[in-house]
């Protein structure tokens, strides 16, 4: 009986170090796929907890339920780096703070790093040649244009 | 009989809907087909039904005929089974009203054809038709040309559809009808700030007018239980089938007589007293607003900001005629209550002289032909208020040719108008008869008429009102020439007295004193006679003769008007020369009307005293009109100013005071305190005399402020009474509400909508953006449930 306990003291003490390990993960790393990581972790360390239990009540009602959570697990590992794919697409990045502009309006964004001002010296255009004919401009069409924009 | 009756009014309202849809695209310049077809052809329908009238009731003066009505339905507006019930009031209840019961309340929708609606279906058809052919060529151009014909369609279907119906509702719907159509067409220009404010006067006006009326319903519906002028048996179906209109046998109870029916008038079922006088009155509030009497005529003057031809049909001819056709239509409303017909017999006669004490001064030619509008509305009503079958009859057949020669005097307005470039004042134009020869005959026709000249039409129905006062005011001398003259004629008067209760009155009059009453009305009347032909022949003489001037406006191409012009002209002229003179002679309009009206029939006789008196009048005041305008125009001036107390002015001069100080005794005592070194005296001298000068001067000030002839030019200040007493009040009251609503209920609403952001604005800085956070407060979120649970918090 004793020994029973220690068992299942030593599967907790694996669950809850998974779940804090992945927890951590997740909080303070900023790639997705490392967070995507992290978080599967949380879920196995919950699984292991979950087995340990039902091998200690001789219920097999913690199996099962593992069983279902690494099926949706995987169905979620899928969904998840595919959504992990399209954001990569649209900005080429992995970092998860890059995403922080779809925060409330009016917040003040998060920096971590501040880009230097670009200073008004710096700023030289290279300046070439004039070559060709001078288009004519027509002067109806311009005003007409110029109304547009406005409207 | 029931075809005519829907295509008069359906021809018009067709013609509407066609031009409203086609008008602006495919018409176009040629919208005004379909509606003068329409007029013409609802016209000849009239006279068809006018002749169908006639041959079922036939004409024999003097003679007792029995009334010929016919009513149909077309189809049932409303109806209400048992919406009424009504216990029998003892004592107060009349014979008719039936015990117990409850009563259907029921809007048929039905057109009646009788010797009145006859009348003015036709009198309504062939002005209108003239003015819309008159129209063809004074609105040429137009750029709402195919908008005005149109409005004009819907206004003769309304108008028509108002003398034709046999239901006070849809009187009422109709009446309003007439003025929604009357503010569309005065508000004609309507990009002329004056026009659109003209039409929304006319319409508010006439609001206050109709909130009578509708009151009037009101107390109708509740004394005797229907709004039918007719009896529910004498309804026929207006298609084929009677099953539909066996409508009373449905419900299983017997409908009241109709309030005007001829079994009510049998039995002489009406209420007097206190109840009939508010009904009464509240009827006549309703057609002082229509008809512009009295206290609501402020409307008519501006509605001459419409187009012309609008003036001419609405304002002269058709629409403010309903209020003297309803008011004829209720007579035996009126009959039951003596003191409303005194009331109706004042307001008519004060009317007729105060319109015609205004038309004196103005220089718009419009204005003064709508002031005389007014003033000859006023004497139909002084003639109705009679409540005789000579003053009725009389009212009506005023109304009759006054159609003919007011709307040819407002035609042959705009024709003026139409050559001068749209200038109307008559100070700017004169001399026209050569220019204009066939505007200038037809306007003296006109003019002629209307100042009631011997054998033209307007001669013939003024005479017949004035004498009608007459008789009211001096009945011993009537009876005892009628007594001389047939001695049978007294025997059936003596019959209608008995079976005529004589009505209880509320005034605390004697008869002797409303006969006096009556006696003033007809000296104003005379009187109002002679003003009438003294402003008739001010402004013809103003326009056509004098010098020749032409505004700068005309250009060089100041003409006579088109054909399409003048022929409407010259036919509306023939019709007010010898319009009268056939129906006197004829002697058939008092006939045609006396079997629907309560009396017993009366032989026309002409009183030839009077009728030589009102003529000596009018050719006497168009002899002043003609010594003052045709000839020196001095004498005009000397007049106008004495009218205008300027003598007083000169009175009232402020230089008094210089010339005060150096009068004799003053001036020495101001020399004097000079001399002593008191100048401070002198000058306080001068300052009580300045004051003594003021208190003496201020009564001649207001007196030459509204001295006769600023009363008259500045219409009794009518409209700056009403705008201290009425506009302003309700305008504050606007304002104030305005604010409430703007700053305090509109304030609350947002208040209530500005909460929930606020709030959300303290929660919005927690939605960073960044997934660590979010991650981080779960996890907080977690551990203190988890804590409280583990402490034994939440059980």
């Amino acid at each position: 009986m004793l020994n029973e306990v220690a068992v299942l003291q030593n599967y907790l003490v694996i669950g809850a170090v998974l779940f804090a390990v992945g927890l951590i993960g997740f909080i303070v790393r900023r790639n997705m796929i490392v967070m995507f990581l992290c978080a599967e972790m949380m879920l196995q360390g919950v699984s292991v907890t979950l087995v340990a239990f039902g091998r200690y009540h001789n219920n097999w009602g913690g199996q099962m339920l593992v069983l279902f959570i690494i099926t949706v697990a995987a169905c979620e590992a899928g969904i998840a780096l595919a959504l992990i794919l399209m954001l990569f697409k649209k900005s080429g990045k992995l970092d998860i703070a890059f995403w922080q502009d779809m925060r409330e309006a009016g917040q003040p964004p998060f920096v971590d790093r501040a880009i230097p001002e670009e200073r008004a010296e710096e700023r030289v255009w290279p300046r070439l040649t004039p070559a060709g004919i001078e288009p004519q401009v027509d002067e109806v069409e311009k005003e007409e244009r110029l109304h547009r924009s406005r409207v | 009989m029931s075809t005519l009756l829907m295509l008069i009014p359906g021809l018009p309202l067709a013609a509407a809907i066609v031009t409203a849809v086609f008008g602006p695209r495919v018409l176009r310049s040629q919208s005004h087909w379909p509606t003068v077809l329409a007029l013409i052809g609802s016209f000849a329908c009239s006279a068809a039904l006018l002749y169908q009238i006639s041959r079922q009731q036939p004409v024999e003066p003097g003679v007792e005929t029995k009334g010929f009505e016919y009513v149909c339905r077309i189809w049932t507006w409303a109806n209400i089974a048992g919406a009424y019930d009504q216990p029998p009031q003892p004592g107060e209840t009349p014979q008719s009203v039936v015990a117990g019961g409850r009563r259907d309340f029921r809007i048929d929708v039905t057109l009646r054809a009788d010797a009145l609606t006859g009348i003015m279906l036709a009198m309504v058809t062939f002005v209108s038709s003239l003015v819309a052919i008159f129209a063809v060529g004074y609105m040429h151009g137009d750029r709402g040309y195919w908008r005005f014909f149109s409005y004009i369609s819907l206004f003769v279907f309304s108008m028509t559809m108002l003398v034709s119906v046999s239901n006070f509702v849809l009187l009422y719907v109709f009446w309003e009808a007439v003025g929604v159509c009357s503010y569309l067409l005065i508000g004609f220009w309507y990009h002329k700030p004056e026009a659109a404010a003209a039409g929304k006067k006319a319409f508010l006006v006439n609001r206050v007018g109709d909130f009578g009326f509708a009151l009037a319903l009101f107390l109708i519906w509740t004394n005797y239980y229907t709004l039918n002028f007719h009896d529910e048996s004498s309804v026929k179906p207006a298609f084929g089938s009677a099953a539909v209109a066996s409508g009373a046998a449905e419900s299983g109870n017997t409908p009241p007589p109709g309030v005007l029916s001829p079994s009510r008038i049998e039995a002489n079922d009406y209420y007097g007293g206190a109840l009939g006088l508010a009904i009464c009155l509240l009827l006549l509030l309703g057609a002082c607003g229509k008809s512009a009497q009295f206290p609501l005529h402020v409307w008519l003057p501006d509605a001459m900001e419409g187009p012309t031809p609008v003036s001419a049909l609405i304002h002269a001819a058709t629409m403010v005629t309903a209020g003297v056709y309803m008011v004829t239509r209720c007579t035996p409303l009126f009959l039951a209550s003596p003191d409303a017909q005194l009331v109706v017999a004042v307001i008519g006669g004060f009317t007729a002289l105060l319109a015609g004490l205004i038309a004196l001064t103005q220089y718009d030619l419009k204005r003064v032909l709508a002031y005389s509008t007014i003033s000859q509305l006023g004497y139909m009503f002084l003639g109705l208020g009679t409540c005789t079958l000579a003053g009725i009859t009389a009212g009506m057949f005023h109304l009759f040719t006054h159609a003919f020669f007011k709307a040819l005097l407002f035609l042959g307005a705009g024709s003026v108008m139409h050559a001068m470039g749209h200038v109307i004042d008559m100070r700017r134009f004169s001399g026209l008869r050569k220019i204009m020869p066939v505007t200038h005959f037809t306007f003296l026709a006109g003019c002629l008429a209307l100042a009631g000249v011997f054998p033209l039409s307007g001669f013939w129905s003024k005479d017949a009102i004035v004498a009608a006062v007459h008789e009211k005011a001096y009945p011993a001398a009537h009876e005892s020439m009628a007594g001389a003259h047939a001695p049978a004629n007294e025997e059936s008067d003596d019959a209608a007295s008995h079976a005529r209760p004589t009505p209880e009155t509320v005034l605390p009059l004697t008869d002797d004193q409303r006969a006096t009453i009556y006696g003033c009305l007809f000296y104003a009347a005379l009187f109002t006679a002679f003003l009438t032909a003294v402003y008739t022949f001010r402004a013809f003489f103003m326009t056509f003769y004098g010098p020749e001037r032409v505004p700068h406006e005309a250009g060089h191409h100041a003409h006579e008007s088109p054909q399409v012009m003048c022929v409407p002209l010259a036919v509306l002229a023939a019709g007010a020369i010898f319009v009268g003179l056939y129906f006197e002679f004829t002697g058939s309009f008092a006939g045609f009307l006396q079997p629907l009206l309560p009396f017993a029939p009366h032989a026309h006789e002409i009183n030839l005293p009077i009728a030589v008196t009102s003529t000596l009048i009018a050719v006497s005041g168009i002899g002043l009109a003609g010594h003052l305008y045709l000839g020196d125009a001095r004498e005009v001036q000397w007049l106008t100013s004495l009218l205008r107390f300027d003598w007083m002015a000169r009175l009232a001069d402020a230089g008094w005071v210089a010339r005060l100080k150096q009068l004799g005794p003053v001036a020495a005592v101001n020399r004097a305190a000079r001399a002593v070194g008191l100048g401070l005296l002198a000058t306080l001298v001068g300052y009580v005399l300045l004051l003594v000068v003021l208190i003496l001067a201020a009564p001649l000030l207001i007196c030459h402020y509204f001295s006769p002839y600023r009363l008259s030019y500045h219409k009794f200040f009518f409209d700056e009474i009403y705008g201290a007493l009425v506009v302003w009040p309700l305008r504050a009251l606007a304002a104030v509400s305005f604010w409430f609503d703007r700053w305090i209920v509109d304030g609350l609403v947002n208040f209530c909508g500005r909460v929930p952001p606020a709030v959300g604005t303290l929660m919005r800085s927690l939605q960073m953006g960044l997934v660590q956070f979010y991650a981080l407060a779960m996890v907080l979120g977690v551990l203190i449930l988890i804590a409280a649970r583990m402490f034994g918090l939440g059980g």
